[in-house]
Formats: C-alpha cells, sequence, structure tokens
C-alpha cells in the first residue's frame, strides 16, 4: 500500500531539485559547446587531450555536460558558449508541431522535457520558441500516455513505453498503479494481508545466526 | 485516496434488512441508535452491519431500489446520450454493487445483469471523464467543474490527472522569462 520511500521528482522549471535522481542523471546529458577563450591546462579534463599539460585552444569545439555549462555560463567573462542540441533546434521543432506522438523521445535524449527546460537558462534568441514547442509537445501526447496506461492491465507494456522520455514514463507509472489497485479492489484482493514490499527483501535471520 | 478506502466510506450507507432469526433486541451503537431489531420485520441499518449480520446468517438483505434491472439499463442508456455526467442513484454505487454482489448475489435477483449493467456505465462514465480531461489539457484551462462524479471515479483517474497538471504548470510558467537564474559572480 504505501512505498518503501517517496522520491523526490524533477524540478520541471528553470531550477532542479538538488535532491532528486532524475534531476541529476540529467544534468549529465552533454551539450555541443564552444570555448570563447583558450583554457589552459584543461585538456584533459575535458576529455581531448593525452597530456594534463595540454591547453584548449580558443573557439575549439566542446561536447559538456549539463551542470558544468550551467557553471561556467556567464555573460560577462565568456568562458564558454553554448549551442542547442538538435532536437530543439528549428527542424526537429517543426516536426514536433506537425505531429508529437509519432517521436520517439526515449531515444532522443531520455530527458527531453526536463533538459529543454534547463537549456532556457542560457541566454538564447530562441527561447520562447522552445518552451512553446516543449508544452506543445507535452499536451499533444498526453492523451495518448493517459488512454495506454489506464487501459492496460496485466499486459506487457514495454512497447508501450518505449518511446516515452522519463517524465511521462513516472506519468504512465501513476496511471498504472492507480487501474492495478482498481482492479485488485474489484477483485476483493485489497482486504487480503500481504508481505510488505519493505519486508520481503530481508533475508531470513536465524537466531543461531546472530549470536554467532 | 485508496479504493479500499472509498469503501470504508460506502459503508456508511444505510440498507434495508428484514430479520430473518429470532434476534429481538434493542442495539444502541456508537453511531446512533439503531434498532430495535423485531425478527421478520425490515428495518434500516448501514452496510457494514447488514453484510456482518448477512454472513452470521442472521438476516436477508434487500437491494436497494435503484439495483433494478429496468432502472439501471436506463441510467445506463441516458448515461451514453448525455455528454455530461448523469446524477446516479446512490454516490457509492459502483462500492455498494459490489459489496452486495458479493455477499449477497443470493438476495438480489438476476445479480449477473446487474453487474455488467453497473459495469458498462462506469465504462461510459471514465471514458467521458478521460475525454474531458484530455480537452481540459489541450486547451489549458484554468479551470473545470465536473457535476455528478463519484468518489471512486476521482480516485482511478485523480493521480495521474494531478501529477500531469503539476508538470503542465511548471512548464507553463517556463515561457514567462520572469526573474533570471541566480548566477554566481566570482
Amino acid at each position: 500500500m504505501s512505498e518503501a520511500y517517496h522520491p523526490v521528482g524533477p524540478g520541471l522549471g528553470l531550477e532542479e531539485n538538488f535532491l532528486s535522481l532524475d534531476d541529476i542523471l540529467m544534468s549529465q546529458e552533454k551539450l555541443p559547446g564552444r570555448a570563447e577563450s583558450a583554457l589552459p591546462r584543461l585538456a584533459f579534463a575535458l576529455g581531448q587531450g593525452a597530456g594534463t599539460g595540454d591547453s584548449i585552444p580558443e573557439q575549439s569545439k566542446l561536447e559538456i555536460p549539463l551542470w558544468l555549462a550551467k557553471g561556467l555560463h556567464d555573460s560577462k567573462r565568456r568562458i564558454i558558449s553554448v549551442e542547442l542540441p538538435k532536437i530543439y533546434k528549428e527542424a526537429w521543432r517543426t516536426v514536433f508541431s506537425a505531429d508529437a506522438n509519432v517521436v520517439d523521445l526515449h531515444k532522443m535524449g531520455p530527458y527531453y522535457y526536463g533538459f529543454g527546460s534547463q537549456l532556457l537558462n542560457f541566454d538564447n534568441p530562441e527561447n520562447p520558441e522552445i518552451a512553446q514547442t516543449i508544452l506543445q509537445t507535452f499536451i499533444s501526447r498526453f492523451r495518448r500516455i493517459m488512454d495506454s496506461s489506464q487501459n492496460a492491465y496485466n499486459e506487457d507494456t514495454s512497447v508501450l513505453v518505449a518511446r516515452l522520455d522519463e517524465l511521462e514514463r513516472a506519468l504512465f507509472q501513476a496511471g498504472q498503479k492507480a487501474l492495478n489497485d482498481f482492479q485488485c479492489w474489484e477483485k476483493g484482493q485489497a482486504s487480503q494481508i500481504t508481505a510488505s514490499s519493505l519486508v520481503q527483501n530481508y533475508g531470513k535471520r536465524k537466531f543461531t545466526d546472530m549470536d554467532a | 485516496m485508496e479504493p479500499a478506502e472509498a469503501e470504508f466510506l460506502a459503508e456508511k450507507e444505510l440498507v434495508t434488512i428484514p430479520l430473518l432469526l429470532p434476534y429481538s433486541c434493542l442495539q444502541f451503537i456508537f453511531q446512533g441508535d439503531l434498532g430495535p431489531f423485531n425478527p421478520g420485520l425490515p428495518v434500516e441499518v448501514p452496510v457494514w452491519l447488514a453484510i456482518n449480520l448477512k454472513q452470521r446468517q442472521k438476516c436477508r438483505l434487500v437491494p436497494p431500489e435503484w439495483m433494478d434491472v429496468e432502472k439501471l439499463e436506463e441510467i445506463r442508456d441516458q448515461e451514453r446520450k448525455e455528454d455530461t455526467f448523469t446524477p446516479m442513484p446512490s454516490p457509492y454505487y459502483m462500492e455498494l454493487t459490489k459489496l452486495l454482489l458479493n455477499y449477497a448475489s443470493d438476495n438480489i435477483p438476476k445479480a449477473d445483469e446487474i453487474r455488467t449493467l453497473v459495469k458498462d456505465t462506469w465504462d461510459t462514465r471514465l471514458a467521458k471523464l478521460r475525454l474531458s480531461a484530455d480537452s481540459f489539457v489541450r486547451q489549458q484551462e484554468a479551470h473545470a467543474k465536473l457535476d455528478n462524479l463519484t468518489l471512486m471515479e476521482i480516485n482511478t483517474t485523480g493521480t495521474f490527472l494531478t501529477q500531469a497538471l503539476d508538470h503542465m504548470y511548471k512548464l507553463r510558467t517556463n515561457l514567462q522569462p520572469g526573474e533570471s537564474a541566480h548566477s554566481q559572480d566570482y
């Protein structure tokens, strides 16, 4: 009935939730960028040189994770500049506005919505369109998630879930849970006592083991 | 809220039972007075007590007046015609159907047909609920009002809908530039 713990959800706005595992994994995704000034002795850290003494020359292309990009991004000091990953660019935006349901969002980076919201942190003239596209994509895919999660009882859902990104998968789980709870109640299993999921994972301990 | 909790609340509803065996005594129970219980005369008690007595074979159950094939067919057809939700005969119709048909199906005529009819009505109502949720999200409305929904239906779609609307709200606030994100100057 109750869960073992309540996970902290991802913060979906311009700020991430510090304690959310989803946000931590999401910020590991890489962004294409460019070094605006020479970065002495950092080639090794950024994966581009063999020796510890190599530096990255100006204007060279880099792939940096989001957490690093957010930290280094500063319009005054100009250390790096970031570009949009291709799914947030114009070409893909028109695909999303045509029909968002056919896109495999899991392949496109499993954190489409979260990552897109974080991209709005960087100053970019296309920000309003990106925000609008993300919102519209969510709205158009909502119906399909709702229908599939509330109607698939006791089936293998891997086909349905394969094309959803992580946020949508969490929603799908919520819908499935509601459905399973209802079916379980209707069959009368709600009043049967079952072992809690917390306890099922404990190995059986015998008294002799504890004494030894 | 879980379905079991909704069922618990449903058990407060009153149902009529004519007593079978001599069991005449005045009963005072914390919720209020019940009784007097005279054998053979029907009396109204809450469902939880009725189920208990029935399991101990001390009474017979009379189905509520709406649990009847023609009435339920009427309700089902009306539900299918209308776009909005029709008022249901009892705000706990789903739970009562399940309880009464599980424990007292011998007292209820045509139990299987009743079960099918109630299930049909339930499916229609849920489909309407999903449709209106979808149009709500699609048009990004701020406020919606749905009459005549029962607790069980709200439970089934509630968690999913509130989570989805939370996400949508956060994505919508992204649209406004607002104050800039915190930045640290070294």
